[in-house]
């Protein structure tokens, strides 16, 4: 099977049972997405398929096969933090930081097809996150924040254009 | 205003926030080691039974199995506990409960060793099992433990409860029941493990008290203070629960045998059925108050569920039996509280000992009193609150910092604007508003007992800083605080400290990341670590610009004569100095708070050095057709001494409330029946209300620049807060935890949807 993870192509042959979770962490050595459950119920091994937020804990391995993965590792680059990261990091929304790597994915699929979205939106978004020690306030304002950053981004990019 | 600290109070970036956001942070699970063989526990299918032959054979035969340990295996002390030891690694002669563990496989893969300990053939004689509290009680009743089922009783007795009651004008007396919770950190326990070059055993844990761990592993294998070394890995969260060996233990007596790497990661199956809970509490309650609802007397007996082992629960027993007249002012005090034993897996610390199940019962009895006095539930607070020279149960007087009437007012305005717009605005016809308070004091640290913490600083030849702590941060961000208080002292930036965290061979003892007392009592150590260091920096510095140590001020990794930046000595040329004239750059810092031990009989003393307050106000809106609680809005007081870190504090205070939601609404676990997360609901952010948090700073006069702590007490008051609100709403009180949908759609039904009247 071949598909792309974090920009970089992977051509694997992987057994039948095995799920994209076990693919990403054992297979790849990609261990920023965690297994908290392994039966879809707290959201930390949330990675982003075709822009699209999933459960790959849920997903098989095999239906890796053709597609664009995003994890965890494959939103900084090199020389900075993502906005989304800059803005976790700014508003406090990280506290163990075990339930992160799934928030980031659950809402950077969000924003990537909303770019503003409001509260009960981002509700939405992370209804399958689960996070013990937050609260979850400071994440909400984590992703609030960036999506106030990327507008005003918007804005001034249009007043230079 | 400007402050007067340059570090204190600032919201500094969390020390592994990077790691964190990067996926970097390397957790247990993640631990690569070359060729790590999977661990797995056989345990008991008995709930109480002895145990006749364990026959590892079958297992032994299955390829990639390596070898299968048994109590016979253990070669030091095969008990562990805390505070009192009366827990097996590997259970020797019986089984006390279906947790217990049994057998420990090491194999090639997980899935090898799951197979295997399905074919080990354990040969039990059942004994009578018990759950109950009352059945541990009755006459005759088995013992679980050789010294009975009762593990500790604390009695706390002041004045005269029993005459002071026949002069009170109203008592309230009720029965409440609170239910087993769950940690539910996100993160499952998991450690790792490799024999290093010289033989040592290195442990990865994932743990909050990396030193305890330490000693318990060696005295489990019987060897020396070095043969051992724990290292705490990115830990995801605790609450209370990787208080406890959890995995360290199994991996510690693999390695010592097989010499070769092993992991062992708990799926969150083995995590539920495994790890301590939080005690379920039965709490008869009885109070009375004078006709002006000053409080008088109060009568509690208490009893906790502690499962098979004690873990923690006597310091649950201890701290709840001191917190049970909340933070109030009584006269006449007569409380004991009891841990028993039975056949449920164990129960331990999670997040205020004890303390969150007492303040559901103080904070009921509470309104309670108001409404049969006619009084607002703020004014009885506020007439009862403690305040500086109250007297508590145990005898002690609270001299400094007591911040509840603060909190109290703080809250007022929230109280009076929903009481008087918020409740009486039109809603649809089954929707019931309503508020409550919930208040509560939380004793920072343990319970009457030294509780020491240490902490090392060093100035290396470059002059860069770097401190050494045994403090667990384990998600809290005790790593960051810890730094600004250094930074504070040395005038540099907490960025600019190395930091060494959780590793038994470079650290020392910082004590448990628990009763909220590494800010205050880690913090303290590691103020008097940097003060020392700092003393002779300046006795060097003087002696180079030439003028008194008192003309002399920190600037940037250097010392400089006040007000004159540009007459400065460097910190690299000073340590390089300090080192020629075999002066130390290595200084060690110690506090232990103030204490007075608890007396046996009458729990007189002084069991802690501070307090921290606080007051939590609910809104709350309940279907009265589905019995759905939809908590609103909580409004948050915290005096937590001086905020170090205020978002830091906000992040416990918020993190606070969703446990606290959970355990008011929702959270019961099912010895037996809960296996899954599928079978156990936390807070989801949907579930979650607005928070307001509200700092109040009453400066504790021994704290690291005037700090207490406010990690449990966070959780504390929301609970009580709800339920009072849910009474409020619907004319009717529930006396039971988890107030879950068929329990309130039941007092919705009793009080006839829309009831005026509250039945007694
Ligand atoms: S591990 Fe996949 S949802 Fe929990
Ligand atoms: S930060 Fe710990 S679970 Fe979310």
């Amino acid at each position: 099977m071949t598909f792309e993870i974090n920009g970089q192509e992977h051509t694997l042959d992987i057994p039948a049972d095995i799920t994209a979770l076990e693919v990403i962490r054992s297979l790849l050595g990609l261990t920023g997405t965690k297994e908290g459950c392994g039966i879809g119920e707290c959201g930390a091994c949330t990675i982003v398929v075709d822009g699209k937020s999933v459960n790959s804990c849920l997903m098989l391995g095999a239906q890796l096969d053709g597609t664009k993965v995003l994890t965890v590792e494959g939103l900084a680059t090199e020389a900075s933090l993502a906005p989304l990261q800059e803005q976790f990091m700014k508003n406090h929304g990280v506290q163990c930081g075990f339930c992160t790597p799934g928030i980031l994915m659950s809402t950077h699929a969000l924003l990537e097809e909303n770019p503003d979205p409001d509260t009960e939106e981002i509700s939405k978004a992370l209804a399958g996150n689960l996070c013990r020690c937050t609260g979850y306030q400071q994440i909400f304002a984590s992703v609030k924040a960036a999506a106030t950053a990327s507008r005003d981004d918007r804005i001034t990019g249009g007043k230079n254009g | 205003m400007k402050s007067e600290y340059n570090s204190i109070g600032k919201n500094i970036q969390r020390r592994d926030i990077v790691e964190k956001l990067t996926g970097q942070a390397n957790f247990c699970a993640d631990i690569a080691l070359k060729d790590a063989l999977s661990l797995k526990v056989l345990r008991s299918s008995r709930h109480h039974a002895v145990i006749d032959k364990i026959d590892v054979s079958d297992a032994l035969k299955i390829p990639g199995v390596v070898n299968v340990f048994t109590a016979a295996d253990i070669p030091g002390k095969n008990l562990m506990g805390i505070i009192n030891k009366d827990q097996p690694l590997l259970a020797h002669d019986k089984v006390r409960s279906l947790a217990d563990p049994v057998a420990l496989v090491a194999a090639q893969t997980d899935e090898i060793a799951r197979q295997a300990i399905k074919v080990i053939n354990v040969t039990y004689t059942d004994l009578e099992p018990i759950f109950d509290i009352e059945a541990a009680l009755a006459p005759g009743a088995p013992k679980i433990h050789k010294k009975g089922n009762t593990l500790f009783t604390r009695r706390i007795k002041k004045g005269d409860a029993g005459t002071a009651f026949e002069t009170c004008h109203t008592i309230i007396e009720k029965k409440y029941m609170t239910h087993a919770v769950e940690h539910n950190y996100i993160e499952p326990d998991a450690g790792a493990g490799y024999v290093d070059e010289d033989g040592t055993l290195v442990i990865y844990a994932s743990t909050q008290n990396p030193h305890y761990d330490h000693k318990e592993v060696q005295g489990f294998l019987g060897l020396k203070d070095d043969q051992v070394r724990i290292i705490q890995a990115a830990t995801g969260g605790g609450f209370g629960s990787k208080l406890d060996l959890n995995v360290q233990g199994f991996i510690g007596l693999a390695l010592y045998h097989l010499k070769q790497p092993v992991r062992y990661v708990y799926t969150r199956e083995e995590s539920y059925l495994a790890t301590a809970k939080r005690h379920p509490f039965t709490i008869h309650m009885k109070t009375g108050a004078d006709k002006n609802g000053k409080l008088k007397a109060i009568h509690i007996r208490a009893y906790c569920n502690t499962g098979a082992y004690g873990s923690y629960g006597i310091a649950v027993a201890s701290r709840s039996a001191v917190h049970g007249t909340g933070p109030y002012e009584i006269d006449h005090v007569d409380i004991e509280c009891a841990c028993i034993y039975t056949n449920q897996p164990f129960c331990g610390a999670m997040r205020g000992f004890g303390a969150p199940q007492m303040a559901f019962a103080h904070e009921s009895q509470m309104d309670l009193l108001a409404k049969k006095l006619g009084m607002d539930p703020m004014e009885i607070r506020m007439l009862n609150g403690f305040k500086k020279g109250s007297i508590n149960g145990t005898g002690q007087q609270l001299i400094d910092s007591v911040g509840y009437p603060e909190c109290l007012e703080k809250i007022m305005p929230y109280y009076e604007e929903a009481l008087t717009n918020w409740v009486t605005e039109k809603t649809t016809p089954f929707t019931k508003r309503g508020i409550g308070i919930g208040g509560m004091w939380y004793g920072i640290g343990n319970t009457g007992v030294q509780n020491p913490s240490t902490a090392r600083i060093e100035l290396d030849q470059n002059g860069r800083v770097i401190l050494y702590t045994g403090c667990a941060d384990i998600g809290q961000g005790s790593s960051t605080i810890l730094t600004q208080v250094a930074g504070e002292v040395l005038g540099i930036a907490p960025e600019a400290i190395q930091l060494v965290v959780g590793d038994t061979k470079f650290t020392t003892n910082a004590g448990a990341t628990s009763a909220s007392r590494q800010t205050y009592i880690s913090g303290n150590a590691v103020k008097d670590a940097a003060e020392q260091l700092a003393r002779v920096l300046l006795t060097e510095g003087a002696n180079k610009l030439k003028v008194s140590k008192t003309a002399l001020s920190f600037g940037d990794h250097s010392l400089q004569i006040a007000g004159h930046p540009e007459r400065s000595v460097a910190f690299d040329w000073l340590a390089k100095r300090i080192h020629e004239k075999g002066v130390s750059l290595s200084w060690q810092g110690y506090f232990d708070p103030e204490t007075i031990p608890l007396d046996l009989e009458t729990g007189q003393g002084s069991p802690y050095a501070t307090y921290a307050f606080a007051c939590h106000l609910a809104l709350v809106e309940v279907d009265v057709l589905t019995g759905q609680v939809s908590v609103k809005k909580i409004v948050a007081a915290h005096d937590v001494g001086r905020a170090i870190h205020p978002e830091n504090v906000i992040g416990q205070i918020c993190g606070g409330v969703a446990m606290g939601v959970g355990f008011a609404l929702m959270e019961a676990f099912e010895f037996g029946k809960t296996l899954s997360m599928k079978d156990y609901h936390i807070p989801t952010c949907a579930d979650m209300p607005e928070v307001i948090p509200i700092i109040v700073e009453s400066v504790e006069p021994t704290g690291p620049f005037g700090a207490k702590g406010v990690g449990e007490p966070a959780l504390i008051p929301t609970a009580p807060a709800i339920l009072n609100a849910v009474s409020h709403a619907l004319g009717k009180r529930l006396y039971s935890l988890p107030a879950d949908l068929e329990s309130v759609l039941q007092a919705s039904i009793d009080s006839g949807h829309f009831g005026p009247e509250e039945k007694m």
